[in-house]
């Protein structure tokens, strides 16, 4: 038994090797946007057929879905160091431990790598999905998991009308973030059907936004059980989607609500309570849509790349400047539009000639085909400075350029040679020169 | 008290006057020399009071031109003159050569620091 085995692990594994390199792979990168792979982790497959609408809008726009259970014990995300997916859905909410080799850690890894993850909880959300949002920046009510599991957000002035149910946990919510890159540029006119649970964000943490937020009278709670205390969670700071937009320029979406995404609330009609404006299709399609696009980098991405330099006249970048002279500084910026890099036009980037405090700052003006440029006098001050371009706006990934170049003070011989202010000096030395050789002549000749 | 102080000041100048008309005419065109160098000292002061000390080594060298030759004009009248009983010994000739030669070296000087 033991001669066969040799003779075949040798092929195998020469096999797996190359089936590793045809497999596409690798973080959203500038090189290599397209045809993502997406790894869907679900409890039930049965979320594959309820949730078919919202899969479809993403397997249209070229991504491969994977669905696997979240305990299957095959999972991996990566394999001898390279990730096998760019993305990752979380659509399993009471998953107590992933199976195969997956774990929070990994998750953490795989987001700090610089991909994208969609997490959706519900009611039935267990500790370790909570943990995960809360290391991305989002907390899952609390009080849920020590007193009451089955809290959601119930909202008793927004709720949407429905035959069927009557506990107002179903919201319809149109309190969206303000910004065409992340919901895209048409506005959403109906509210989005939401049911599941609230989070809340820290206010100190910059990197997390609120996309969806609640009503300011809705609140966290039991529909069931009556309320023993006041709830912990209410009004505006419960936020339903919220994203976040790493450092590293990962993107997160987070949401309690795994409802959201199925068929049968995208092809819903809903109507507000209170408001006689019934829509015939919820906003939930056009929301999920849009938000995709940009969590998986088909919006708002942006890469900045010639960064040029060089005194005005020349072409060549110089190694040193020299206080007084004129450069100009150019660099492209390019937007990722889903299928292609599209010139980014927008008239608010900036550059800094930065010493330990910025010398000069200058707003860039653009060609409108992604080209970049200002020119500027350096400084009267030598030393070791940087071009720096910090670029941070809503929705759109973080630009963080820099350059270093020295600047060299005046050499000996390149002072201005008659000083105007000195003139006067000058003259005087002269006619005195002058005058003593008239003196002499004068004191000689004279009888 | 006022008519004779000031019939006094009258007579003072008038005397000064009459007794520096009296000096020899060579000693005159020494006196009219150094009047001019100091003028322009004096010019150039003011110059510098008004505009600033910018090029500091171009103001000293011009003053110091101006006063250097000054200087060196007073040392020629001492030593020429005939009423003055130390330097009976020295002939004008041999002052008057170091005379020149001290302005040329000043005036190297003067050439270099002026920038």
């Amino acid at each position: 038994m033991a001669k066969p085995f040799p003779t075949l692990a040798i092929p195998l594994f020469l096999l797996s090797v190359v089936s590793l390199l045809s497999l596409r792979c690798g973080a959203f990168s500038a090189d290599r946007p397209t045809d993502r792979r997406l790894l869907v982790l679900v409890d039930d497959l049965a979320i594959r057929s309820s949730h078919s609408l919202y899969f479809s809008t993403l397997q249209s726009r070229g991504y491969d879905l994977d669905f696997k259970l979240a305990d299957d014990p095959s999972l991996a995300l990566s394999r001898y160091g390279q990730y096998l997916y760019d993305g990752l859905l979380l659509f399993s909410p009471s998953v107590q431990r992933f199976g195969g080799s997956l774990d929070l850690a990994g998750i953490l890894d795989f987001v700090d790598a610089g991909h994208d993850l969609i997490l959706a909880a519900d009611s039935s959300a267990s500790d370790l999905i909570r943990e995960i949002a809360t290391e991305c920046g989002v907390d899952f009510d609390e009080a849920i998991s020590f007193q009451d599991p089955a809290a959601l957000v119930i909202d008793h002035t927004s709720y949407a009308v429905s035959e069927t149910e009557g506990d107002h946990t179903l919201i319809a919510s149109d309190i969206f973030i303000e910004s065409t890159t992340i919901l895209g540029d048409e506005k959403i006119e109906a509210p989005v059907l939401f049911r599941g649970i609230g989070h809340s964000l820290n206010a100190a943490n910059s990197l997390v936004l609120k996309v969806l937020s609640a009503s300011p009278a809705a609140y966290s709670a039991n529909p069931a059980t009556k309320l023993s205390s006041p709830p912990s969670l209410t009004g505006s700071a419960i936020s339903l989607v919220s994203i976040v937009q790493a450092r590293n320029n990962a993107r997160v979406l987070i949401t309690g609500s795994l409802d959201m995404f199925s068929n049968r609330f995208l092809k819903s009609g809903v109507q507000k309570a209170g408001s006689s404006i019934k829509n015939e299709k919820s906003g939930n399609q056009q929301f999920l849509t849009e938000i995709s696009k940009w969590v998986f980098h088909e919006r708002g991405h942006l890469k900045a790349i010639n960064v040029r330099h060089h005194k005005v006249g020349e072409t060549n970048e110089p190694s040193i400047y020299r206080i007084n002279d004129d450069l100009e500084y150019s660099v492209e910026i390019y937007e990722w539009s889903g299928s292609s890099w599209k010139p980014y036009v927008v008239d608010d980037v900036q550059v800094q000639f930065y010493m330990m405090s910025p010398y000069v700052l200058k707003t860039l003006s653009t060609d409108k085909k992604g080209l970049y440029s200002t020119s500027f006098k350096v400084p009267d001050v030598y030393g070791v400075f940087q071009f720096k371009v910090e670029y941070e706006r809503l929705g759109y990934t973080s630009l963080s350029l820099s350059k270093q170049i020295p600047v060299r003070p005046f050499r000996h011989n390149e002072y201005e040679r008659f000083i105007t202010t000195a003139f006067p000096y000058y003259g005087a030395s002269f006619s005195t020169m002058a005058a003593f050789f008239i003196f002499t002549v004068v004191y000689l000749y004279n009888k | 008290m006022a008519k004779s102080s000031s019939s006094d000041a009258q007579a003072l100048i008038r005397s000064l006057r009459s007794a520096y008309a009296a000096t020899p005419t060579k000693l005159k065109i020494i006196d009219l020399y150094v009047v001019y160098a100091i003028t322009t000292a004096v010019i150039q002061i003011v110059y510098m009071g008004i505009v600033g000390s910018f090029p500091f080594n171009s103001f000293l060298s011009g003053i110091l031109s101006c006063v250097g030759t000054a200087v060196l004009a007073v040392c020629l009248r001492i030593q020429v003159n005939k009423e003055n009983k130390e330097f009976k010994d020295l002939s004008p000739e041999r002052a008057f050569a170091d005379f020149v030669l001290c302005n040329l070296v000043l005036h190297l000087v003067i050439m270099n620091f002026l920038g």
